[in-house]
This record gives C-alpha cells, structure tokens and sequence, in this order.
C-alpha cells in the first residue's frame, strides 16, 4: 500500500476518532471553566506520561468470510496477544503499540461452482498484526474508574500459510499494511491493575485474492473485527 | 414280408438313424470364442522391447480387414442402423418408421435406450438413417459405425517412462498414493489380459488386411491361451471387476490385440512391486469392457464388431456397474455424428462417471475429428485428450480440433525415436501379428506405443487420483483439470492442446486461502 493510499484510508480514521472524541468528551480547555452541573464525562488533564503493559484475548471475524471458511471451516477465531500504553502528558491522547496472534489449521480445497470441496491436506494458517495506534481517553467523573477510549492506527498484518506437500516457494510468508480503528473501555481493578474490552476493526486491502480461495472469492482483504479482552498493568 | 426281411429292414432302418444321430454327434456346430480350459501356464515375460522396427501406424486404415469373399470396407456395418426413438412415439409410427426404410426392429439389447433397426443388406445405411432422423417420431439415427483403436503401436522400466516424471507424477504419488481399491476405472477398448485359460476359436474364411495385401488361409479351430498381464494382477483376483464382453457377448473380455493391456497399464500398472512399469493410479480396480474388435476377433468372425451402438451400451454398462472414471482409447474418423454414443457418455456422467477419451491420430492424415470426442465441450465431466511427446510439444499425430480440452503425454516417436512413446506392459505382438499360425495372448512384453490413446489413460488415471481425494462431481475434475493446466501453444485455449498440459500435483494440491 502507497503512503498516499494510507493517507486516505486514515484520514476517515482519525476523523471518526475526533467525532468520537468530541462526542464523548468536553474540550480539555472547556472543563476549566465553571460548569451548572457536571459534565457527564471529561478528558483528565494530564502533566505526566503513564506507562502500562496489557495482555490481550479474544476473537477476530474475518472480513474475508468465504475464504476463511473454505479452508479453515470458520469465519472467526480466538486471538491472544499483548502490547504496552504510553499515556501523553497532554489530555487523554495516548499512543499504544500491541500485536496478536491468530492460527488455525485448515485443509486445502478446490472451488466449483461455489462449491467448496476439501482436498485433505493440511494447511496452516498464521495471522499475526502489529498495530501502532494513537486515542484518547475519557475519564467519567462519575465513575472514575472507569476510562472510555478510542484509537486508531496503522497496522502491519503478517500474514504465514504454509502446507504439507509444499515446495519452499509455494508457502506464504508476507507482511501487508492496513489501518484499523478500535474503542473500549477500561476498568481499574486496582491503582495499577485493570482490566478493558474492547473492539477493533481492521482493514488489509489487496492483501489476498490474487490466488487460492480467496481469487475465487473474490476477497481481497485480510482484515476483520475483533472483540478483545485486555488485561493492563500500569498506569 | 417274411419275420427275417421285417427284421433285416428294421436293422437297416436302425443301423441308419444310428448313423444318422452318430454323424452329428462326429460333427458339432463349431465352437468358437468359448474359454474350454480355465486355467494355463504362467504368462510368459520377454521384457523390453526397444529394438523392434516401427511398426505401420494404426488409423482408420487398420478397420479396413476385407473378407475375401465380399470385399466390404465400409466404416459402418450394412444391414442394420441405430435408431434411438422418442419416448411419444407411437406403436403405429413405430411401424410406420420401420417400414419406410423396409426395415424390422429387433429386440432392444441390454445396456441400450436405443434400438438396432434391421434393414435390407443392399440398403445404404446412411441414407435409410437421414430418413429416420427426418421423422418427428425419432430422436437420433445413424449408422453402426465401427471404432477403432487410437493407438499408434511402435516398438522400444520405470527410467523408460518419462511420461510420469514430464508431469511430476513423484510428487503427485506423495499427495495421493496411486489412489484407492475404491475407485474403478473402466476401461473400454480391445479388451484386457485379465485371466489365465484357453480359449477355442474358430478361423472360417480367409482374409486380407489391406485391400491388396496378402491373403491369408482360413486356420480352422484354434486353441489360444490366455494369461493375465503379470504387471495389471493375478487371474481371478479382484483387481479386476465386472468384466464384460459386448464383441463376444461374454464375460470374458480377453485381448487379442495388446491395445487395452496397453492402456489399462498406464492408468493401473501395478506399482513399487520392483517389476516392470508404473501406472498413474496404481491401486485402483479395473473394469475391463471390450467393445472393438481386434485383427483376431475379426479372424475369428466375432458376433459384433466396435460399432457405435456397442460402445454405447459398453459406456452405459460401466456406468451401471460402478465404474467412476470411463477411458475410451478408441474412436473413429469416418462417418457422422456419433449421437448414440453421446447420448451414453451422458448418461455416464450423469450417473457419476468421468470421462477421458482420445481426440484423434489423424492430424498428420487430414486432421479429421475422432467423432466419439466431439461432444467433449457440451458435457461437463468429460474430456478429449490430446497428445504431446517428450518435448512437451504437440504430438505430430494429435488432432487438432474445437472440441481438444487437455493435453497429456501420448509420445511422439518422430521427435524422439522408439523411446519417445510410452512403455507399458501388453501383449508380446510377435505372438499376436503373424496371422499364418494362431496368436498366444499369454506372452507379454514392454512396448513403446504412441497415440491419442496413451494420453487418454493419464488423463483417466488423473481423474481417479482426483476421486480419491475427494473431488466426485465429473464436471469439478473436468473444471479443475483445465483450471490447473500448464498451458501451451497460443494463450488460453487452442485447438492444439485444449486448456494446456495436465498438471497433476497443483490440482491434487488444489488450492489454500492465499495461494
């Protein structure tokens, strides 16, 4: 993917992110000045950077549905991972970096008519994203504990298939590029434990869809929709 | 008349009906193409046989034996057409029908939806067959067209066989091992060494093989032994399944003229046994269907000859009785349409059967289209084959026609010499091509043959591999063949080579989420 094209897949992205924003929260500089009444929610003014690891669970939906469910007999699957936060001494915004895994194991198969048919040899495949995001995040003062977020982001999809019976340049073993926007909400357990949920959508345009089932398909994209659960110590 | 007299006239009377009934005892209606001993010596084995002279190339001319008493070499049968009526017609359009071309039907044969109409020897049997099919009462009509063997024989282990390897069939065998005893690949040609006995046959007339070439005698009743092909399996084992013979009307389809052992071997030569060649799906079971004649069957006056309305109830006949892949090495040039047999070929696949048959040798002779393979394109689950040799090229011999959909190794021997055909293990032709004495077909040997024929069994021998790996729908394998195929000649399909060279092993690996 060019820059140019990045540029315009983001751009939507981060609008969407500053609607969200502006939807959910007061402007940092509106919240000095006197209210009538409390602001439901607001972006905690920040003076000092925060640090925080998570771990992360879930499940993808892959966009690529027919695809994924040709070969792995499935549309989803679980997701484990993890990455770290570093909250920005200015507002809310912070910038996360976090990777996951998805594998399955499927069988190869041919396409007719629609039909797909499983030919039984066995096929692996390994999903693996690094995501660089930069959100902000809401403090409810109602509920302090509690810290509503949006972000969004690039994303380098590593993408492995490899099979049985395979020669050396007939396995995959690529890296696309792709943005996602996600937004969740996290809960403080403790002063530095707590624990999020969270979704994501990704998208990897152009990234499949030259060859397999996906050329027959028709999909191109190797993104998807997760559900995440994260589990984060820090601050 | 005195006692003495009574008693010698009823003596006379006696001694002559005894004589009578003796004579005929003496006498019998000749026995011919009855197996008279079920059991026989070990089949003989006399190895490769790369330094034989070419041989003449086997065509259509190959169906021109000639009676020396009649002198026939029409491409079709006299006295009878093939008349396939609609399912409305009437009892008196029936009549009618018959008695326009002065004819008389006859009782419907098995593995037929269609009739044989008899009709007088000197009536010309594609004029009475344009009458019919001018009648709104029938479906098709056409003359008892006789096929022919697509093999072009010549004469030169698995290091011999360089088709296998010029597909990648090493890698395809670690995909799928040579298939299963599951799957059963009829094989519908001159018949298979499939069991060992004796058989009597009678020789009645002399003949000629050309029109002027020598005249060969009568040579009465003959013994011939038989043995089963050491490299296809044992006699009486269950390699082989539903054998039938519709030239002999028999279960015993024997081969008297090599050309089926030949073809069974490419898609079953039992393999890894350390012995002699390989085939492409090595552990499949065999139906061996005989439905043309040889030089023998004809020799001996065979009660049918390889007409159309034969090979159609051979096609409808495998597809009864199980057969998932159909290989018919056979087909013929003169003539038209072969409507009864594409009838059967589609009622094969809709029973399940793929279908492999040859394109045609006839390029180098006029290039004119094998009439069985001509409704290749309008079913979906079977092919028309075509052939290339060792270089990948074209075979100087394939026909080239709208209906080729794939391209296999049938050798070349013009660019390659005798090695550049393809070996298997058939009968031994020295036994079987001096006319002058009776033929063994318990003899065996490796010969290079060449032909649309030999391309044909790969195709088949692929499609069973295919089967076994879970693609049971004919018109999937046919999509798949084409889809993977190597192509050749001009971009995207040609007349040459179809969709291109058959690709094994990227079919069988068939396709992942990406790649």
């Amino acid at each position: 993917m060019s820059a140019a094209t990045i540029q315009r897949h983001l751009a939507p992205a981060f609008v969407a992110i500053a609607l969200l924003a502006s939807a959910g929260a007061a402007p940092a500089s509106a919240q000095s000045k006197p209210q009538p009444r409390a602001a439901s929610t607001s972006a905690r003014p920040s003076r000092s950077v925060s640090i925080a690891g998570y771990a992360t669970f879930g499940n993808i939906f892959f966009t690529a549905t027919e695809s994924f469910d040709a070969i792995l007999g499935t549309t989803s699957g679980p997701i484990f991972g993890g990455g770290a936060r570093v909250g920005l001494p200015w507002g809310g915004l912070f910038v996360d970096v976090g990777a996951w895994r998805f594998h399955d194991e499927g069988e190869r198969a041919l396409v007719f008519e629609g039909e797909v048919i499983p030919l039984g040899i066995p096929v692996d495949i390994t999903v693996t994203p690094i995501e660089f995001s930069g959100g902000w995040r809401f403090r409810i003062k109602s509920m302090p504990k509690l810290s509503p977020y949006v972000a969004g982001g690039l994303t380098a999809m590593k993408y492995h298939e490899s099979s049985d019976f395979s020669a050396a340049d007939e396995d995959v073993d690529d890296t696309f590029s792709g943005f996602h926007l996600l937004g969740g909400a996290e809960y403080k357990i403790t002063r530095w434990l707590g624990v999020a949920g969270e979704a994501s959508w990704t998208t990897v345009p152009d990234a499949i869809g030259e060859a397999g089932v996906s050329e027959a398909f028709d999909e191109t994209n190797l993104g998807g929709t997760t559900f995440r659960f994260k589990i984060t110590i820090g601050r | 008349m005195s006692l003495p007299r009574a008693t010698s006239a009823a003596v006379v009377a006696f001694v002559a009906l005894w004589t009578a009934i003796g004579h005929g005892q003496l006498s019998p209606a000749p026995v011919n193409g009855v197996m008279i001993q079920d059991a026989g010596l070990p089949a003989i084995d006399r190895g490769l046989r790369d330094q034989d002279p070419p041989r003449a190339a086997r065509t259509a001319q190959d169906a021109d034996r000639i009676r020396v008493s009649n002198g026939d070499t029409l491409p079709y049968v006299r006295g009878s057409i093939i008349v396939k009526f609609r399912d409305d017609a009437t009892r008196t359009g029936i009549s009618s029908a018959t008695a326009q071309v002065a004819g008389t039907l006859a009782d419907r044969t098995s593995w037929a939806d269609f009739d044989i109409m008899a009709i007088p020897s000197d009536a010309d049997p594609e004029g009475a067959a344009a009458a019919m099919r001018q009648r709104a009462d029938v479906d098709y009509a056409q003359p008892r067209y006789r096929n022919h063997a697509m093999a072009r024989p010549n004469d030169t282990l698995y290091a011999n066989q360089w088709n296998f390897p010029a597909i990648d069939m090493e890698r395809v065998w670690d995909i799928q091992p040579g298939a299963s005893s599951n799957i059963i690949v009829a094989v519908l040609d001159s018949g298979m060494a499939f069991r060992t006995g004796t058989m009597r046959y009678n020789s009645s007339f002399a003949f000629r093989l050309t029109p002027f070439g020598p005249q060969y005698p009568a040579l009465g009743q003959v013994d011939v032994p038989f043995a089963a092909a050491p490299e296809l399996g044992p006699s009486g084992s269950t390699r082989f399944v539903s054998p039938h013979d519709f030239i002999w009307g028999n279960e015993l389809p024997l081969d008297l003229d090599g050309h089926g052992t030949h073809v069974a071997g490419t898609i079953g030569q039992l393999t890894n046994n350390n012995s002699g060649t390989a085939g492409m799906a090595y552990n499949v079971r065999l139906m061996p269907v005989k439905v043309i004649d040889g030089v023998w069957d004809y020799i001996f006056d065979s009660p049918f000859v390889g007409t159309d309305d034969v090979v159609a109830r051979g096609v409808r006949y495998a597809a009864d009785n199980g057969a998932k892949v159909i290989n018919l090495s056979i087909g013929r040039e003169d003539g038209g349409p072969a409507t009864v047999v594409t009838d059967a070929m589609r009622y094969a696949v809709s029973r399940g059967c793929f279908i492999a048959v040859a394109s045609g040798n006839s390029r180098a002779d006029g290039n004119q289209p094998n009439r069985l393979a001509q409704g290749a394109p309008q079913i979906d689950g079977m092919v028309a084959v075509g052939a290339v040799g060792r270089t990948l090229d074209l075979a100087y011999y394939s026909t080239t026609a709208s209906y080729v959909e794939i391209s296999a190794p049938g050798g070349d021997q013009r660019q390659g010499g005798i090695s550049a055909g393809i070996l298997q293990q058939t009968l031994d032709l020295d036994q079987l091509e001096i006319y002058t004495r009776p033929p063994r077909a318990d003899s065996f040997a490796y010969e290079y043959f060449q032909g649309t024929s030999m391309a044909t069994p790969h195709v088949s021998g692929f499609a069973a591999l295919l089967m076994q790996q879970g693609i049971t729908n004919p018109a999937a394998i046919e999509a798949a063949m084409k889809q993977f195929a190597i192509d050749k000649g001009v971009p995207g399909r040609d007349d040459s080579y179809g969709f291109g060279l058959i690709n094994p092993r990227a079919t069988l690996r068939g396709l992942g989420l990406a790649r």
